[in-house]
């Protein structure tokens, strides 16, 4: 049976409850910083002579959705009635929403060190912060960045990427010009703060932990690439002609790209698992919208 | 963000060891002569990403130097520290520089990927140490 991932605000009082409450005994028993390895590990910039396959690649969305499935097959031996909630960052737009609650993410980090410090993700609540490139041992956020500040992705900045007929194109990396991944992980020319969108600018308006490859150190990180994976559920429904994933094949050795990114039928590590295995999720998570 | 700031005092640009290896990525051949007031530095390969450089950034001594050896991250790296720990630093396509506090923005060189980190660390963080 499918169970169905829910947006956070639509979340009882109980299920914001249990949800925190799984996320916690992960951390305690050690599976939690597990993940936050893994993604540090696969962190890997289109600019190095390397395997990408988390970011600035075709395989973005299909790593990330075989990530977060862990992620939550790990939550649902904890509890089997917890999903992981999506976090519409086009409508919860400010650190007021009760997405920041202190019964569920709880709120920015103080000034000068960026230390959260309230809700269940706060140092002084248990939250020990085991991988990262700063000596802090705490969470740390700035959300919206008072001191430079910056606005959340909004709805027409999803319909920029919405709007891709063709699902990536080469050079399939970071200055990809067109095709719905880049734009939704958010790689934009131009200049200042318009360089950085969708997906890459919401790491940004949360900022501290959330703005390095240790960025799943902050649990908010799972709510935002929920409806990541659902903005990618529903571009395939809107372009049904389109090929779900690009490239088909991988790119021939005297391309460029040879040897640096995954193609359709071929795996990405750590697993086996191939984007082709991850075009749909029938039969495992819904969404509801 | 990256502009932010001046530099306090003037960039101590020590003597340069000669880089031999030409960086991966970027412009290739040029050679650039440094020339310092007292003497006048030894030629090398123009390294992308501009000088090496050495100040103080917010009160923070922030320092970089190209180096030639395949680090972690590839040829074409460049050593850079925030009061003396390991910024790492990772190269973009386009030519820019990722630092490891902030992986989801580049700047158009090391020196402004590190005073962007020190922008993100605030004025309580320091770096770990460690490189990734
Ligand atoms: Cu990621
Ligand atoms: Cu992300």
């Amino acid at each position: 049976m499918a169970y169905t991932r829910r947006n956070q605000r639509s979340l009882s009082r109980a299920e914001r409850r249990r949800f925190v409450d799984a996320v916690l005994r992960l951390k305690r028993r050690g599976e939690y910083d597990a993940f936050v390895r893994t993604h540090i590990d696969h962190y890997v910039s289109d600019g190095e002579n390397r395997r990408r396959v988390a970011h600035m690649t075709p395989t973005f969305l299909p790593w990330h959705r075989r990530f977060l499935l862990d992620f939550e097959r790990a939550l649902r031996r904890v509890d089997a009635g917890v999903t992981v909630p999506y976090w519409d960052w086009t409508k919860d737009r400010t650190p007021a929403a009760s997405l920041w609650g202190e019964d569920l993410m709880g709120g920015t980090g103080r000034r000068g060190d960026r230390r959260v410090s309230t809700g269940p993700f706060a140092r002084g609540n248990g939250w020990i912060i085991k991988e990262s490139v700063t000596d802090g041992d705490f969470l740390t956020r700035d959300l919206g960045r008072p001191a430079a500040p910056l606005a959340l992705p909004t709805r027409q900045d999803v319909a920029w990427a919405m709007g891709e007929t063709v699902y990536d194109v080469s050079p399939w990396d970071s200055t990809a010009s067109r095709g719905f991944r880049n734009r939704l992980e958010g790689w934009a020319p131009g200049t200042g703060d318009a360089r950085w969108r969708n997906h890459n600018r919401v790491h940004r308006w949360v900022g501290g932990h959330m703005l390095g490859g240790a960025s799943v150190n902050d649990p908010v990180f799972w709510l935002h690439h929920a409806f990541v994976d659902l903005l990618w559920s529903r571009w395939q429904r809107q372009h049904p002609d389109s090929a779900p994933f690009l490239p088909e094949r991988p790119p021939a050795p005297d391309e460029p790209q040879h040897r640096r990114v995954v193609a359709r039928r071929e795996p990405m590590p750590p697993w086996r698992t191939t984007p082709q295995d991850m075009l749909g999720h029938q039969g495992i998570y819904r969404y509801a919208e | 963000m990256e502009a932010k700031g001046t530099r306090s005092g003037t960039v101590r640009r020590r003597h340069l060891i000669v880089v031999a290896a030409t960086a991966a990525l970027g412009a290739a051949g040029a050679f650039r002569v440094l020339r310092g007031p007292a003497q006048e530095e030894r030629g090398r390969p123009g390294a992308p990403g501009g000088p090496a450089f050495d100040e103080t950034y917010r009160g923070r001594r922030i320092q970089g130097e190209p180096t030639t050896g395949g680090g972690v991250h590839g040829p074409g790296g460049w050593r850079v520290t925030v009061d003396g720990k390991p910024l790492g630093l990772m190269r973009r396509a386009d030519g820019s520089y990722l630092s490891m506090v902030d992986h989801y923005r580049s700047y158009s060189t090391p020196l402004a990927a590190a005073r962007g980190a020190v922008d993100e660390l605030g004025t309580r963080q320091s770096l770990a140490g460690r490189l990734h």
